[in-house]
């Protein structure tokens, strides 16, 4: 069966109807990683945007087809430890599974999703990171990139956007030894359905996959190109496709064409209203920092 | 058989807990509970106990992973003190709102700034209107039945309400003392299995704690406060069961020590009580008429049980181990200035605040006490400002 057949066949188990802006890769995500998840499993989805838009539910109507529950801002990667492991004892199989924003797991989250990872909870832990507050109005958050202009990193006559530089959380996991660490987009639907197969497949640790959520409300970019913006920032290496289990890194071949030939992170920055104030030496530091962590990666992969 | 042993209250938190075949502990060191789940990861590693016992890496952590093992209708327990509870509560609300019956061991704890890991009970009182059922035990003994009781009370179908059972931090945290450990059966009789709801089942999919409307919220509220007002029911017949079963009883909500002809009355809670009847004792000795009421129970607050108590009386001092900022009061005493307004008593009253931050409350303190409780019925007028324990001790001693 091919992806394409797999995802056809496969139940959506998320509520029709939810209330995502056009465009949202986050929806796209969570309904794409349930169909591979499957209906035995607990899902939790902490305040944010996948929150917002009613997949956790509303009142007395849930949005999910399996059991679901909201978990606080900074207490995912606990609180779905706990339920899987009074789950553990009636029903291994059943998988639990956390899909948090980026707030919600790099910063208010990280603390206990690092020790959850340390204790080697069998959850996956799945972060949609759309590279802000999107939810609460496009607030900066760990995983911001530089220069970028958020509502609390505003550009102006005294500022260029946001000074600090992107978090990141999936090389951290994997320096903890985490059972199953990947990067997932959303434009590269294979293998983001094999790296969920192999998250399912972990029983003897955490899984924790990071998918780039390109965002057209926040990024001010049109809905239609969320597919699009999500494949430049494969293409030039400013989110790079890779796993890591047991002690090895791998790039993932996506990663491994684009690289080949990689295209300038202007490419990825060309558009985004977030990014319009930037000059030519912020886009330069941009430039050298996803060299410097392609550098990284690509030596750890050795 | 029951078994005499000498505990200390940590270890008769941890006793309990193993009695009442918690599933699972999750544990964090703090000041003074420490040796509580140093107890039970003792216990568990020697094969004394069979719970699960996690440890991860906060208070906040520790609640969030007993809420995802409560979700999952699991009967499970922890402890805390002072800055533990304060990192806590965040899930701590939300497991009392989610209505997660569970116990908690609370070795109080007054709070920073400035720094201090002695006792008090700012901790506790200043999270009495969390959602949670609130008892004070007054020894070790009382310690271990609590906790027993607790399960009982947090499980009934009246209440599902999360019980903690708080205790003087280092006072009874750490002084050992002479208590009946009773014996597994006697507790399996006492309380059954854990037969508590699986919220999340994938037979029977379901959403907890989705985003909820204000009308929706408001009946989710009330029904809480309705069975917060049962449970002052529920308290009292589990401890009335539990002096059946095992003949000892804690007196419910409030006891009383030599209340029936006392024109003054002394309100205590905690470990200073037994303090204060020695106190009353030496009071009544020079011929005062004077008794004691110890509040066990703070949430649900008794105020109907303690307003009849209090009625026709000629003054009340209430001695808090708690500042209310902004009212110069503790919080007892403010609970009970609103169980007498309640009960539309007008009569002359104290508030002392004494034991801050591991200070002592010695008898003498509560001399001190009774004597102003008296100055104020004499003067038929209450006191506007606090009675600061230490000052006035050290000045009447001055005189």
């Amino acid at each position: 069966m091919t992806v394409v057949e797999f995802l056809a066949q496969a139940e959506d188990l998320v509520s029709p109807g939810l209330s995502a802006c056009q465009g949202c890769a986050a929806e796209l995500a969570l309904r794409t990683a349930m169909k591979v998840i499957g209906p035995k499993s607990v899902v939790g989805i902490p305040p944010g945007c996948v929150a917002g838009f009613g997949a956790p539910g509303w009142g007395l109507k849930t949005g999910m087809k399996v059991p679901v529950c909201m978990p606080l801002l900074g207490n995912s990667a606990s609180l779905m430890s706990g339920i899987k492991q009074a789950y553990a004892a009636k029903d291994p199989e059943v998988r639990v599974v956390a899909f948090a924003g980026d707030g919600a797991t790099v910063d208010a989250g990280f603390q206990c999703l690092s020790a959850a990872a340390e204790r080697r909870e069998n959850i996956i832990y799945i972060c949609y990171d759309n590279e802000g507050y999107m939810n609460t109005g496009f607030q900066k958050s760990g995983t911001t990139p530089h220069g970028a202009h958020m509502s609390t990193t505003p550009s102006g006559s005294c500022s260029q956007g946001n000074a600090a530089f992107k978090k990141d959380l999936p090389l951290m996991l994997a320096m903890q030894d985490a059972a199953y660490v990947a990067t997932l987009s959303v434009s590269h639907i294979p293998d983001f359905v094999d790296k969920l197969k192999k998250a399912c497949e972990v029983t003897d640790g955490l899984s924790y996959l990071h998918i780039l959520s390109p965002c057209p409300t926040g990024w001010g970019t049109t809905p239609e190109l969320s597919i699009e913006y999500a494949r430049k920032a494969v293409e030039t290496l400013y989110f790079p496709l890779y796993e890591y289990s047991r002690g090895t890194f791998t790039i993932s071949k996506p990663t491994l064409r684009a690289a080949a030939k990689a295209k300038p992170v202007s490419e990825f920055l060309a558009g985004q209203r977030r990014f319009r104030h930037l000059c030519e030496a912020d886009a330069l530091a941009l430039q050298e920092h996803v060299d410097r962590k392609w550098g990284i990666l690509s030596r750890l992969a050795g | 058989m029951a078994r005499l042993d000498a505990l200390t209250g940590n270890e008769c938190a941890a006793q309990a807990a193993r009695l009442c075949r918690v599933d699972t502990v999750v544990g964090y060191p703090i000041t003074p509970q420490s040796s509580v789940v140093e107890s039970i990861a003792a216990m568990v590693a020697n094969g004394k106990m069979s719970s699960k016992f996690i440890t991860p890496e906060s208070e906040h952590s520790v609640m969030s992973i007993l809420k995802g093992a409560g979700m999952m209708g699991e009967r499970v327990f922890t402890a805390t003190s002072g800055q533990g509870l304060a990192y806590m509560y965040e899930p701590y609300f939300s497991m009392s709102t989610a209505r997660i019956p569970m116990v908690m061991a609370l070795a109080t704890r007054e709070m920073i700034s400035p720094v201090t890991v002695w006792s008090g009970m700012q901790d506790a009182h200043s999270v009495r209107d969390a959602g949670w059922i609130h008892l004070y035990a007054a020894d070790n003994q009382e310690i271990l039945d609590s906790i027993i009781q607790g399960y009982l009370i947090a499980e009934h179908p009246d209440v599902i309400i999360p019980v903690h059972v708080c205790y003087d931090g280092f006072y009874l945290s750490h002084q050992t003392a002479e208590v009946v450990v009773p014996d597994q059966e006697a507790v399996d009789a006492f309380l059954p299995p854990c037969a508590l709801t699986q919220m999340l089942d994938v037979n029977d999919p379901a959403m907890v704690d989705s985003n909820t409307p204000g009308d929706l919220m408001m009946e989710y509220r009330e029904d809480h406060l309705a069975s917060m007002r049962r449970a002052l029911d529920v308290v009292a017949e589990v401890d009335a069961a539990f002096a059946a079963g095992f003949g000892r009883s804690h007196a419910g909500l409030l006891e009383t020590y030599r209340v029936d002809d006392a024109e003054e009355i002394v309100v205590t809670i905690g470990a200073m009580s037994g303090t204060a009847k020695d106190a009353v004792d030496a009071a009544r000795a020079k011929g005062r008429s004077v008794g004691l009421i110890r509040v066990r129970c703070l949430r649900p607050f008794p105020a109907k049980a303690l307003g009849a108590l209090l009625a026709g009386r000629k003054a009340v001092g209430v001695v808090d181990r708690s500042v209310s900022f902004g009212w110069s009061a503790g919080i007892v005493y403010q609970e009970t200035l609103a169980a007498l307004g309640l009960a539309g008593i007008a009569v002359p009253t104290l508030s002392a605040i004494g034991g801050l931050g591991g200070a002592d409350i010695r008898e003498e303190h509560l001399a001190r006490v009774l004597d102003l409780i008296h100055d104020c019925a004499l003067a038929g007028r209450s006191r506007q400002d606090a009675v600061w324990m230490n000052h006035e001790l050290l000045s009447a001693q001055r005189r």
